[in-house]
């Protein structure tokens, strides 16, 4: 079976010779979620965003559905159904809630009214506050906003970074939970998460990534119960 | 007094037009361009040419009704808009695009001078020096209020027909705007270009959009401003000053607040001027900018920088 989603040995950075991800990769099949973890200045996020097409590839192949995308531009992936969600700035803030969801539908040629009518199905939140403009929402809203904007594309994958930052725990298991829900519908999700052990709880698979590369990769359970994991966050257990 | 106000709202309009194209590619490119009013000044001279061009056929065009001009220039216009947008793609493809891929604001900003004086320059020499009318007709002002009436009120219909179409072409604009689907993917790539990519818009396609919108609303500003007064090579510089006053007054990147701003300005000019005198009648707008900024410092519907 092709994943939904493999990257292989992908090396990107913002700067040309100053790669941040060194040669980094996984895969994810529909219906998966793989949690993305690390410490602070891994490389975690600079991953997701050279694999959704905002930062730079220098080398390395990343495949959606089998079809190599790397040097498509950004705008092209979405239309190919990889949505990107990320951490900050992830709305269209004057514009209304509909108009943000209604935007993304109509660029990605999906059914419009139907696409909108089920992500207000799946956040009954945002179908209640559908005129206002989206930088009015509180932060929660904000965040399930920004998710249902990428996935009313109907997207094959779905990259977050870091949904849970700046939530309360129990906003953050509300996102966590639509996730579940979001998997379970078929779509292959790749967490970026500083969150370790919520994200560990959610996901099935995770892998570790220090100084750009993946140090550890595996079952999420497996994974929680491993020592190495906390040695990995605290820069123990380095290959000399 | 009406009358002041008449003759402020006529100018306005145009100034709005003018300032709605340059506060969409500021809100777009992140940029101020100094070339904006030679896109006023090419679709004067665009419009001119088609209706010379008609008028040295022979074909019999008389005036329309009350007004100057005959059909050559209703058909003159949109290919005036379509010439213009040529153009502002050209500059574009050839300067801005290259400039963008590496250099800064400042750089765009000096080039867009550089295309502005070769751009008027070029009007020049193609067109010479002396200034040209789309019609030689004698249009005779409506008195719409009567002298006793705060002065009265006196508006030619050409005067009428460009209010007209101005509002009309800023309504049009409005709804394309919150109602389409390109206008809302211009508000999202100007409110946030990598988003805007990673929702699957196609950004470059959406600054090509921006440039034919806004050289097309410069062009039908460049034929208004000539068919009230002259049509001359320095026609849009002499409109970028009030443009700018528009925008900033306005909020930079609000296309309501420029085209507030530009009837403002219009207004401020033509109210000013008897106070201040003809001379002073550019300083005026500042004037008005410097009074609405002091009470409101991102302009009229600007957003402070957070």
């Amino acid at each position: 079976m092709t994943a939904a989603l493999a990257v292989h040995d992908l090396v990107a950075g913002y700067e040309p010779g100053l790669p941040i991800v060194r040669g980094a990769g996984f895969a994810v099949e529909a219906g998966e979620i793989l949690a993305v973890l690390g410490p602070n200045g891994a490389g975690k996020s600079t991953l997701g965003k050279a694999v959704a097409g905002i930062v730079p590839v220098a080398s390395g192949s990343v495949r959606l559905a089998g079809r190599e995308i790397v040097g498509d531009p950004a705008h092209r992936m979405a239309r190919l159904g990889l949505g990107f969600v990320p951490q900050t700035d992830n709305v269209f803030a004057e514009l209304p809630v509909e108009d943000n969801l209604d935007l993304a539908a109509a660029v990605a040629g999906a059914p419009r009214a139907r696409r909108i009518a089920e992500m207000f199905a799946l956040f009954p939140d945002l179908g209640r506050q559908r005129r206002l403009d989206a930088g009015r929402l509180s932060g929660g809203q904000r965040q399930m906003l920004a998710v249902a904007r990428a996935l009313v594309a109907a997207p094959r994958v779905l990259i977050l970074d870091e949904p849970s930052a700046g939530l309360s725990p129990k906003l953050a298991q509300l996102v966590f939970d639509k996730l579940a829900e979001i998997a379970r519908a078929g779509v292959a999700i790749v967490l970026v998460e500083q969150n370790v052990r919520a994200a560990l709880a959610l996901a099935g698979r995770a892998i570790v990534l220090v100084e750009g590369r993946v140090r550890l990769s595996g079952a999420a359970a497996a994974l929680a119960a491993d020592p190495r994991l906390g040695d990995a966050f605290v820069g123990r257990g380095e290959a000399a | 007094m009406l009358q002041l106000i008449a003759d402020g709202l006529v100018v306005g309009s145009t100034v709005s037009l003018g300032a709605i194209g340059l506060t969409l590619t500021y809100s777009l490119l992140r940029f101020a361009n100094f070339g904006h009013g030679e896109l006023l000044t090419t679709g004067a001279y665009a419009a001119l040419a088609v209706v010379t061009a008609i008028t040295a056929w022979g074909v019999d065009a008389p005036p329309i009704g009350p007004f100057s001009f005959g059909w050559p220039l209703l058909v003159a216009l949109p290919v005036a808009a379509g010439a213009t947008a040529l153009v502002a793609l050209a500059i574009d493809a050839l300067l801005f695009a290259r400039l963008r891929a590496r250099g800064s604001a400042i750089v765009l900003i000096i080039a867009s001078f550089g295309a502005a004086l070769a751009l008027r320059n070029l009007l020049l020499f193609v067109f010479g020096p002396l200034p040209e009318y789309y019609s030689r007709e004698i249009q005779i002002a409506v008195a719409l209020v009567p002298r006793g009436v705060m002065g009265g009120m006196r508006v030619t219909p050409d005067q009428m027909v460009v209010l007209g179409l101005a509002l009309a072409a800023m309504v049009a604009l409005h709804v394309f705007l919150t109602r389409t689907v390109l206008g809302k993917a211009m508000r999202a790539t100007a409110m946030n270009p990598d988003l805007a990519r990673i929702t699957g818009i196609d950004t470059a396609a959406v600054i090509r959009a921006t440039w034919i919108l806004g050289a097309a609303l410069a062009a039908l500003a460049g034929v208004f401003a000539g068919l009230t007064g002259q049509v001359r090579t320095t026609l849009g510089f002499e409109l970028l000053l009030p443009m700018f006053a528009a925008a900033i007054l306005g909020g930079v990147g609000s296309i309501h607040g420029a085209a507030l701003g530009g009837l403002v300005v219009g207004l401020a000019e033509s109210l000013l001027t008897p106070v201040l005198g003809a001379e002073y009648r550019a300083a005026s707008a500042f004037l008005a900018i410097i009074a609405i900024l002091l009470v409101r410092p991102a302009g009229l519907f600007g957003r402070v920088a957070r």
